[in-house]
């Protein structure tokens, strides 16, 4: 098994207020292994921010224990920071600065040389615009000095929370691109989203959560399971379905078989004379699986 | 504390306007004030004494005529006469180093750089926690014990320089214009007006100190002042209802550490007033209304006060959740 970068086991957070107590997460769970994008996957308020704040020490969990690299947070979270680069939310930059300004404070704080600055600038494409104040920054440019921060620590570890929010088609395209670069790179990134085509077209594995429980967790491939059914294409259907349904093959409307053995299909009809026109496998999407893990459970506020 | 965070908490002061702007007024304030002390005491012209001569010619030769309704001895001089109308009509007072100190603008530069160094440290943290970079912060040193001394050395520092700087450069300006006039200056008040200066620098760094924690603590510059101005209103009403002596007025706290030592009244009890009146009270005993307040009274004053808001402000930062 390959080493997990991050490990929670048995997490809580209780939030007290004058309405009572609520609880954002509870007995949570949480294993990401080393590599790859790993999906965060829950409706809006299911915890997933609320997590993530623990995992960097920005919230104080009520029980539970999390490790990052191995090691116990929030009490060794110093000796493991400058391997995790973390988006939380919004980004939050001093819009006053500029965002050269901003970056190169992050920068000396952790004594990264200027040069690093430079290159992280430029790999987000702000080179141009990096001493334009923050706040005349649009949407989609925030979000890229927020990456760009992240990159001054050169991570292991990437911890994006909801990172295409707000930013128009062409800007969602280049950050899941960026993402998935940084995945093949060799770097863990943590990609918290409630967008299931998201999750599904950039994550190798995901962890589907519902009001701050953990649904299910494996790889996307796993989650959203095998095909085990068929869509069939016959020019008389009467008739495909007559010669299916005598060889013993479950039928659904619109020719739907349901079977793992497509090579039966084929020949059942092909004896009796009838020539395919369609065969094609019919895969649950992780829309499907999620909507069916997180059916009845309860939207709160934003978590 | 690494210096690291203490030279990115500089830069971070250096880069906001907002403090930038409050400093700029912490020197602009104090230079107005001096020129105005400068002017309202210079020394009264040939051309002013002229005017009031000859716009006062009949009460001066009434003077001549009747002296002693003017104040006068019976035998008086017409120049006597004539110094006594004029310095009625100019009569500005002298600039004196030691008057500055008790009577004069010295108070009123160290509320200026207290005030300002207050308002600047709450407003430079206070933008932290309202632009949400406190979690960025956070996020690349999650020390917090580190991130909040680090900015609380910043904060102090800046303000006890400034501070420094400016009261030092009032009592120096103040200092020349009384050589150059050729005004008595009394020995060692000179060190003496330096040395105020420097408590007050001191006060106003600690002030600056004191506003950064409450802002830490409330996280917000607009609830550090507002809780500020109601503390100072009720704590003024809370005084007199409950009949506390001037001991525990802050502005006497205040003078008690800029002055080094102050005095303050009291009630002394009615049997003290059955005494004979030859008698003098033993300083500072029962029936003496005039009590010393020194200096570190008004420190263990201020310093109690600063020391429960810093520790509250830490815990605060250490324990809460960061938004």
């Amino acid at each position: 098994m390959s080493e997990l970068v991050i490990e929670t086991s048995g997490l809580r957070k209780e939030f007290r207020s004058r309405r009572g107590l609520r609880v954002a997460v509870e007995d949570l769970d949480l294993a990401v292994p080393a590599g790859g994008v790993h999906g965060f996957l829950g409706p809006n308020g299911s915890g997933k921010t609320t997590t993530i704040r623990m995992l960097l020490g920005l919230a104080r969990a009520t029980h539970g224990e999390m490790r990052l690299f191995g090691q116990p947070v929030p009490r060794l979270l110093p000796s493991v920071i400058d391997r995790v680069g973390a988006v939380v939310e919004s980004p939050k930059f001093s819009p006053h600065f500029t965002g050269r300004q901003n970056l190169t404070l992050l920068a000396r704080t952790i004594g990264a040389p200027t040069s690093q600055v430079d290159a992280a600038v430029e790999t987000v494409g702000l080179t141009g615009r990096d001493k334009d104040r923050f706040k005349s920054y649009s949407l989609g440019m925030k979000q890229r000095l927020a990456i760009a921060a992240t990159l001054l620590k050169q991570p292991d570890l990437l911890i994006l929370d909801e990172p295409t929010n707000g930013l128009d088609p062409a800007g969602i395209r280049e950050i899941r691109e960026t993402i998935r670069d940084l995945g093949a790179s060799g770097v863990t990134v943590l990609l918290s989203s409630h967008i299931l085509a998201e999750v599904q077209q950039v994550c190798t594995s995901a962890t589907i959560i519902g009001n701050g429980r953990m649904l299910a967790s494996g790889q996307v491939d796993d989650l959203v399971g095998a095909s085990t059914a068929y869509r069939v294409g016959a020019p008389d259907p009467d008739a495909a379905r007559r010669v299916l349904t005598e060889a013993g093959f479950s039928v659904a409307d619109g020719l739907l078989v349901d079977t793992d053995r497509p090579a039966e299909v084929t020949q059942a009809l092909g004896a009796a004379g009838i020539w395919l026109t369609e065969l094609t496998p019919v895969r649950r999407d992780l829309e499907a699986v999620f909507l069916e893990l997180t059916a009845g459970t309860e939207l709160g506020g934003d978590r | 504390m690494s210096p690291r965070l203490l030279l990115v908490e500089l830069t971070r002061l250096r880069w906001r306007r907002a403090v930038l702007i409050l400093l700029i007024a912490a020197v602009v304030l104090p230079a107005v004030i001096a020129l105005a002390r400068i002017w309202s005491t210079r020394p009264v012209s040939e051309s002013e004494i002229q005017s009031v001569i000859d716009s006062n010619a009949q009460q001066i030769s009434q003077c001549v005529d009747h002296p002693h309704r003017m104040g006068l001895p019976r035998n008086s001089t017409e120049q006597q006469c004539t110094d006594q109308i004029v310095s009625w009509y100019t009569g500005r007072e002298k600039l004196s180093l030691a008057r500055e100190r008790t009577g004069g603008a010295g108070m009123g530069i160290v509320a200026v750089l207290a005030a300002i160094m207050l308002v600047a440290a709450t407003t430079f943290v206070g933008h932290d926690w309202a632009s949400g970079s406190m979690s960025n912060q956070l996020l690349f040193e999650p020390r917090r014990g580190r991130i909040w001394t680090a900015k609380a050395l910043a904060v102090t520092i800046v303000a006890l320089v400034t501070a420094a700087v400016v009261s030092t450069a009032y009592w120096l300006s103040i200092w020349m214009t009384v050589k150059v006039r050729d005004l008595p200056i009394v020995d060692g008040s000179f060190t003496d007006s330096l040395a105020y200066g420097l408590r007050g620098a001191a006060f106003a760094a600690a002030a600056a100190l004191g506003g950064y924690a409450l802002t830490m603590l409330f996280r917000s510059t607009v609830a550090t002042i507002g809780v500020l101005f109601v503390v100072s209103v009720a704590g003024g009403l809370l005084i007199a209802l409950l009949g506390l002596s001037e001991h525990w007025q802050p502005q006497k706290n205040v003078a008690a550490i800029v002055k080094n030592g102050t005095t303050y009244y009291v009630n002394v009890p009615q049997s003290c007033y059955s005494r004979p009146r030859s008698s003098e009270p033993e300083p500072n005993s029962e029936c003496d209304e005039q009590r010393d307040l020194s200096p570190w009274d008004g420190v263990g004053y201020y310093g109690v006060a600063l020391v429960a808001v810093m520790g509250a402000s830490v815990v605060s930062f250490r324990r809460r959740d960061v938004p």
